[in-house]
């Protein structure tokens, strides 16, 4: 009965990792005592990590092997020849790297701060069930289904400089200053990617939001009004700092977005004009396979940095929030 | 009644909070049609014809052409009808080897019975592909399928796009099945069943709703991605949908209509399948994100 019981409560300890410790500090429950299923266990785990292990484990090693290489394919063979770290100093003097870092980490930054922001107002005021609330909670989600190809096409002539939604409303109100050339400027083309990724995306952090905001125990929120908390304090001082664990989710999950983003851009501007809309994922692919430099150990280098910055900004934005949600407990 | 006994201050306050309400409802409304506007454009375009779209891009069409979408699917000239085959073919094969292998692996490390002394460290080890971006891997990916000439051929995306999702599938079905009671799988056991019979029988029809949000959620990658569609395919009959409409709308640049059309048309195996598993989507996605 004990273990019934042991079984069913553990995986509340949400992390599953944590699990192979917890047992072996108390091992002596007769689960454990018994000799392992290995067969079983062999034939349950063995397929997907022998799979994985092909297809994402060496290909990433191989990654790392590439970029210190001159990688040409041609011809139904592949010429390897080793450079060193060529490959890395030739990434230093590459302006057109440096713009494609420069927008991917601006977007990187900006744009889950601004995901969050707007998801968080959006799922309160669904929580409190504003008019229409059922509506809304379609209407956000719906973008999440649709490819980013296609917005990235459909958004291409919404911002269109002559009949683009965007210029025509802004004519039809006086503004004709602000009708500029959006994707024909080299200053607005990286905030129309941003914001027409944010359009794409937010339904996705919108839904974390409201389920994190749904599963607060109710009666923490009512001992807030019951000492004297209007509805405002019971918001910022009690459910924010609960939210706080989907808050790193989110923002986690919105970064990594960004960081591996492509259809967007690539549907929408191309990286252009003059690649002061390139992000890391556009240009390695033009490195890789569209220019006709034939060498996949440069774009192979571009990989291997950017899988770097990648962990360290996952790295950054855990620690910072865990360690904010310590100071205030 | 109550009302007409309120002070006058409450009333006023009454106004007031119907005031700020219609007020937040205004504003939500026109973010709402901020999100919307652009699916009703796109609708509207695919059943007008070009020339109607030149001269006035957001007029109501004059008459309804549903025979776009009969052009679009049975013209030979656009052969849209063969990008559709490969993409549900692509996507089909690759959501089945990734269900496979997720299901299987879920039930092998969300059970305790099945725990050892580095299962924890495989686990992490798998879900660290969740940070890794596809750009990291798909160089060699691509090389790889080129040495065993696999490239320009369907098999390329299957192979690839079926460990794609494996690792967010993997954390699904495992969370959902380390959550399922062991009192059914301890009665099956006494009753001497296998560990695979019992996985087959007794354990996966309850593991049903992950399994749909694993299809659902792989479909959606599958059916919409595009860096390894134009990466491992250059041949136009084996082209996925996505990268036959980003070919499409830049030959065909000026038919906006049939170019609204395909959009459209693409998007509707998606949202049928939402509409089909939607409730357990949400529910599934949430349950296993809000565990990390």
């Amino acid at each position: 009965m004990a273990t019934a019981e042991q079984t069913v409560s553990l995986p509340q300890t949400n992390a599953l990792t944590k699990r192979a410790s917890d047992r072996s500090s108390h091992s002596r429950s007769p689960a454990t005592t018994r000799r392992r299923p290995w067969l079983a266990i062999a034939l349950f785990i063995g397929p997907a990590l022998i799979y994985y292990t092909v297809f994402v484990v060496y290909p990433l090693f191989a990654t790392v092997y590439y970029s210190f290489h001159t990688i040409a394919p041609g011809g139904g063979q592949v010429t390897t020849t080793f450079v060193g770290l060529k490959n890395y100093q030739e990434l230093f003097r590459d302006s057109t790297f440096f713009l494609a870092v420069r927008n991917t980490l601006l977007w990187g930054f900006v744009g889950p701060i601004l995901e969050m922001c707007l998801a968080t107002v959006l799922a309160f005021v669904v929580y409190y069930r504003v008019p229409f609330w059922r509506f809304y909670r379609v209407a956000w989600f719906t973008p999440i289904l649709v490819s980013g190809v296609i917005i990235g096409i459909v958004f291409r002539w919404i911002f269109n400089v002559d009949w683009g939604l965007v210029n025509v409303a802004l004519r039809a109100v006086g503004l004709n200053a602000l009708a500029v050339n959006w994707l024909g400027r080299l200053d607005t083309p990286i905030w129309v990617v941003i914001f027409v990724h944010l359009w794409a995306t937010f339904g996705f952090s919108f839904v974390l939001l409201l389920a994190g905001l749904s599963a607060i125990p109710p009666e923490l929120v009512e001992a807030a009004y019951i000492d004297g908390a209007s509805r405002l304090q019971a918001i910022w001082r009690v459910m924010l700092p609960l939210l706080r664990p989907t808050f790193i989710t989110v923002l986690i999950l919105s970064f990594l977005g960004k960081m591996h983003a492509f259809n967007v851009v690539w549907a929408l501007t191309n990286g252009g004009p003059l690649h002061y809309s390139e992000t890391v994922a556009t240009y390695m692919q033009k490195r890789a396979f569209s220019y006709n430099s034939l060498d996949l150990g440069y774009p192979s280098a571009m990989g291997v940095v950017w899988f770097g910055v990648t962990v360290i900004g996952v790295g950054l934005i855990s620690r910072w929030l865990r360690s904010r949600s310590n100071d205030l407990n | 009644m109550a009302v007409a006994t309120r002070p006058l201050s409450d009333q006023l306050d009454l106004w007031s909070r119907r005031f700020k309400l219609s007020l937040l409802t205004l504003a939500l409304l026109a973010f709402t049609a901020i999100i919307i506007i652009p699916f009703v454009w796109m609708v509207l375009m695919s059943v007008r014809t070009t020339g109607e779209i030149l001269n006035n891009p957001y007029g109501l069409p004059a008459q309804v052409r549903w025979q776009n979408y009969l052009r679009l699917l049975f013209d030979p000239g656009i052969q849209f009808y063969r990008y559709f085959i490969n993409s549900v073919f692509v996507t089909g094969c690759a959501i089945l080897i990734t269900a496979l292998l997720s299901t299987l692996a879920g039930y092998g490390f969300g059970r305790t019975r099945y725990d050892f002394k580095f299962r924890g460290w495989l686990f992490a080890l798998l879900l660290f592909a969740l940070v890794l971006p596809p750009q990291v891997m798909y160089i060699p990916q691509f090389t790889m399928m080129a040495t065993y000439g696999l490239i320009n051929t369907p098999f390329a995306l299957i192979l690839i796009y079926g460990a794609l999702g494996l690792p967010v599938s993997t954390y699904l079905m495992a969370t959902y099945f380390s959550q399922l009671p062991s009192e059914m799988e301890d009665a099956a056991r006494i009753d001497g069943a296998s560990d695979f019979r019992m996985f087959w029988q007794v354990m996966l029809p309850l593991a049903r709703p992950a399994l749909a949000t694993v299809i659902l959620v792989n479909a959606l990658t599958y059916w919409n991605e595009l860096l390894l569609s134009i990466t491992m395919v250059t041949r136009p009959d084996f082209r996925t949908l996505p990268a036959a409409m980003m070919f499409f709308v830049g030959e065909s640049a000026s038919d906006y209509a049939m170019a609204a059309t395909s959009l459209v048309t693409a998007t509707i195996p998606i949202l049928i399948l939402y509409l089909l598993l939607s409730d357990k989507f949400i529910e599934g996605m949430t349950a296993g994100a809000l565990k990390g």
